[in-house]
C-alpha cells in the first residue's frame, strides 16, 4: 500500500517507539538483574531514576518481578511490549503477517520468561525476536513511508532513552545523526526548529540533558 | 496425512505465531483466544463438490434475485410466495433500502452458507449468512502451514489449491468498485473477527480502516492519508453490522459508523459489500422460503436441501412442533452464533412449558427443525482419533459470475455431547479439502 491514514501513521510511529523502548530497557534490566545478584541490592533504584519512573518497588525481588512482567504496572517492560503489540496488531495489513509475528513471539517470550525459574535465559528470545522484527521490517515491507514512520519512531525513542540514561556525547551524536534522515524519510510533518535546537544542545561542551529532552519532546509539534 | 497429524502441534504453534485468534468477551472483559486447529481435514471428493457447487451457485443467485426484488418491486410478495409479515417483521429488513439499486445489481457478494452432512450422505443447508459471514481466513492460513508440514500429502493427493481466496475477493471488490480504492472497514481490534479483517486486508491489498478514518463529502466517501490528502473509496467491504454503519440513517448512537455513508451508497457512489439490508434474506424465518425463491426466480427445482423446517406461524406446523417437541430443535430467528438454539429434549418440564408459551405468543420469532443426525468427523484428541460433530461453511462469491471457493471452514465441537460448533462457544476448525478428481 502506498497510502496510509493519519491514524495508521500514528500507530506505526508508536510501534517503532515502544518496540525500541522494550529492546533498550531489556538490556538495562538484564544488566541490573546481574548487578543485583551479588553486587548491589539497590541497583533497581538507579534504574528507576534513569528511566524517570516512580520507584514503587519494595525490594529488588519486587522490582525484578513487577518491572519485568506486571501488566498492572504501566511502566513495566511487559506493559510497554503490549503497547507495541497493540499498535502492531492493527497494522497487519501494512507491515504484514510475517513481520507482526515477531512482535507476537516477543510477547509469548516475555510471558514465558515471567513464568520461568530462569527468566534471563528466556529473555534472550525476546531480544532475538525484536531484532528479527526490525530485520523483517527492512526485508518485507515495501512501502517506504511505512518503514520510514516506524524507524522515525524507533530513532526518537533511542535518543530519548540515551538522554535519560545520560549517555556520552559520542552516543548522543550517533543517535541524532541516525534520527535526522529518518525524520526526513518518514514523510511525517516534524518540527525542524526543535531538531536544530536539539543539535545545538548535544554539540555544546556540556550537554543539558533535560533541555535536550524538552526539544525532542517537541519533535512532532508543528 | 500422517505427517499432518504428527505435526499438528507444530502447526498450532505456527498459527499462534501468526496471531490466528478470535476475540471474545467474558464477563465484560475482552480476551483473545487461539482458534484450535485440528489437522485431520474434511475431504470432499470432486463429484460431491460439483453437486454442492451447482446447488450453492443456484441458491445464492436466487437469494440475490430476492434481495433485488424485495427492496424494489416485491413481486415475490405480490405473487403470494412469501407472506408480507415475514418480510416486514424481520429484524434484517431495512426500510431505508427501499428503492435502492446496488452497484451491478449484486447485494450478497460474499455469502457464507452453513451446511451439514447427514449420515445418509445428504447435505443440508442450515443457514444462509449474507451479512458479514466470517471464517475464510482460517482455512486459508492453515493450508499454507499444512503444506509446509506435509508437502508429500499435497504432492500425492489432488487437492484443489484454496489459496486464491484473496484473489477472488479482490476481484469481487474490483468488479463492483464505483471508482476509488478498495477498503475493508472493521469495527476495530476488539471485534471477534479482527484477525480476519486485517489478514484479508493484507492479502487483498485493500486499506484497512475504521469508521473514524472515513468521511463523506459531496456525496462521495473518502479517507484521509497521512499527508492530509483525500482518497476516494469505491468499494467498501464492511465488517460492521448494518445498524452501526451510519448514525444518520440507522442507529443514531453508533460511534463506529460513518455519517451519511448510506446516502453515498444510495446514490450509487460507493459499493458496500455486502449490501445493507441483506439480513432480510438470511433471516431464519425466510430460510424456509429459499427453495420457493429458487423456483420462483429461476424456474428450477432447488438443488440444495433445507433441513426439514417448520414455522409455528402456520397452524399446521405449530401443531407438529408442539406434538414433536422432544424431537426438534428450536431457533430464535433474532439470534446468531449458536445462541438462541434450544433442543426440546434437553429442557426441563418448566423450561418446556415456558418455551411452548413463548412459541404460542410469538410464533414468528421461532423456527423449528428436525434434529439432523449429522455425521461425525474425527479429530485428534490426546493422540487418538475421536468423532465430533462438525459443520461446513462454504463461501460463495458473486461478481459477474457466481463461484464457490474450493474449500471452506469446517468447524467442530470439542464437546462430545454438543452439536454447537461455533468458535465463540469453544469450537475448533479444520481445513476443507476439495479433491480435484
Amino acid at each position: 500500500m502506498g497510502i496510509i491514514t493519519v491514524e495508521k501513521a500514528d500507530h506505526l510511529y508508536w510501534l517503532g517507539r515502544y518496540s525500541e523502548r522494550v529492546y533498550t530497557t531489556l538490556k538495562l534490566y538484564c544488566d541490573g538483574y546481574d548487578s543485583m545478584i551479588d553486587l548491589d541490592d539497590n541497583y533497581y533504584k538507579k534504574i528507576c531514576e534513569l528511566l524517570d519512573i516512580p520507584n514503587i518497588y519494595s525490594s529488588k525481588e519486587d522490582f525484578i518481578t513487577r518491572y519485568g512482567y506486571d501488566k498492572g504496572d504501566p511502566n513495566s517492560i511487559l506493559s510497554n511490549l503490549l503497547r507495541a503489540y497493540d499498535n502492531a496488531i492493527v497494522m497487519r495489513d501494512e507491515i504484514g503477517t510475517e513481520t507482526l509475528a515477531y512482535i507476537q513471539m516477543a510477547v509469548y517470550g516475555l510471558e514465558a520468561a515471567a513464568a520461568s525459574h530462569a527468566p534471563m535465559m528466556r529473555i534472550q528470545k525476546v531480544v532475538d525476536n525484536l531484532l528479527a522484527f526490525w530485520g523483517c521490517v527492512d526485508d518485507q515491507i515495501d512501502g517506504r513511508c511505512v518503514r520510514g514512520v516506524m524507524k522515525f519512531g524507533k530513532r526518537v525513542e533511542r535518543l530519548d532513552l540515551y538522554l535519560r540514561f545520560r549517555r556520552g556525547q559520542s552516543e548522543l551524536h550517533r543517535g541524532y545523526m541516525r534520527l535526522v534522515p529518518r525524520a526526513k524519510e518518514s514523510g511525517m510533518p516534524y518540527n525542524v526548529e526543535a531538531l536544530e535546537k536539539l543539535k545545538g544542545i548535544i554539540d555544546a561542551p556540556v550537554v543539558d540533558y533535560d533541555a535536550a529532552l524538552v526539544q525532542l519532546g517537541q519533535i512532532l509539534n508543528v | 496425512m500422517y505427517d499432518l497429524c504428527r505435526d499438528a502441534d507444530a502447526i498450532n504453534e505456527q498459527l499462534a505465531r501468526y496471531g490466528v485468534k478470535f476475540g471474545i468477551y467474558k464477563n465484560g472483559v475482552f480476551k483473545e483466544q487461539l482458534f484450535p486447529f485440528d489437522a485431520i481435514p474434511r475431504v470432499i471428493d470432486a463429484d460431491e463438490f460439483a453437486y454442492l457447487e451447482r446447488g450453492l451457485k443456484q441458491r445464492v443467485t436466487a437469494l440475490n434475485c430476492f434481495l433485488a426484488d424485495i427492496y424494489t418491486d416485491k413481486k415475490i410478495v405480490k405473487d403470494g410466495v412469501i407472506p408480507p409479515e415475514f418480510i416486514y417483521s424481520s429484524s434484517g429488513y431495512l426500510a431505508q433500502c427501499e428503492g435502492v439499486r446496488t452497484p451491478r445489481g449484486i447485494a450478497s457478494h460474499i455469502s457464507g452458507i452453513d451446511l451439514v452432512q447427514a449420515k445418509d450422505g445428504t447435505w443440508y443447508v442450515l443457514e444462509d449468512n449474507l451479512r458479514v459471514p466470517s471464517g475464510a481466513s482460517y482455512p486459508l492460513i492453515a493450508r499454507e502451514l499444512c503444506r509446509r508440514a506435509s508437502p508429500a500429502t499435497f504432492r500425492e493427493m489432488k487437492i484443489e489449491d484454496n489459496r486464491n481466496y484473496a484473489e477472488l475477493l479482490k476481484h469481487v471488490m474490483d468488479y463492483v468498485n464505483t471508482g476509488g480504492d478498495n477498503v475493508i472497514m472493521t469495527p476495530g481490534r476488539y471485534n471477534a473477527a479482527f484477525f480476519e479483517h486485517s489478514y484479508l486486508a493484507e492479502k487483498t491489498g485493500a486499506a484497512l480502516v475504521t469508521g473514524s478514518n472515513l468521511f463523506v463529502e459531496n456525496d462521495m466517501l473518502y479517507y484521509l492519508d497521512y499527508n492530509g490528502k483525500k482518497q476516494r473509496v469505491g468499494a467498501l467491504y464492511r465488517r460492521v453490522s448494518d445498524e452501526y454503519l451510519d448514525p444518520m440513517n440507522f442507529l443514531p448512537e453508533s460511534v463506529i459508523g460513518v455519517p451519511h455513508l448510506f446516502d453515498v451508497f444510495r446514490k450509487g457512489n460507493v459499493a458496500i459489500l455486502n449490501a445493507p439490508g441483506n439480513g432480510v434474506a438470511d433471516d431464519k424465518g425466510i430460510y424456509y422460503f429459499v427453495p420457493k425463491m429458487v423456483k420462483y426466480y429461476l424456474g428450477e427445482d432447488c438443488i440444495t436441501h433445507n433441513a426439514p423446517t417448520y414455522l409455528p406461524y402456520y397452524e399446521e406446523d405449530r401443531k407438529y412442533v408442539l406434538d414433536r417437541f422432544d424431537d426438534i430443535v428450536i431457533k430464535d430467528v433474532a439470534e446468531a452464533g449458536g445462541y438462541g438454539v434450544v433442543f426440546g429434549s434437553k429442557l426441563t418440564r418448566r423450561e418446556k412449558e415456558d418455551m411452548i408459551a413463548l412459541i404460542k405468543n410469538e410464533p414468528r420469532r421461532f423456527i423449528a427443525q428436525d434434529v439432523i443426525d449429522f455425521i461425525d468427523i474425527d479429530i485428534m484428541e490426546n493422540g487418538e482419533r475421536t468423532p465430533r460433530k462438525a459443520d461446513l461453511r462454504a463461501f460463495v462469491l458473486a461478481d459477474g459470475d457466481v463461484s464457490v471457493w474450493k474449500s471452506g471452514l469446517t468447524r467442530f465441537s470439542r464437546n462430545p455431547d454438543s452439536f454447537i460448533v461455533n468458535s465463540s462457544q469453544g469450537g475448533g476448525f479444520k481445513d476443507t479439502w476439495v479433491l480435484s478428481r
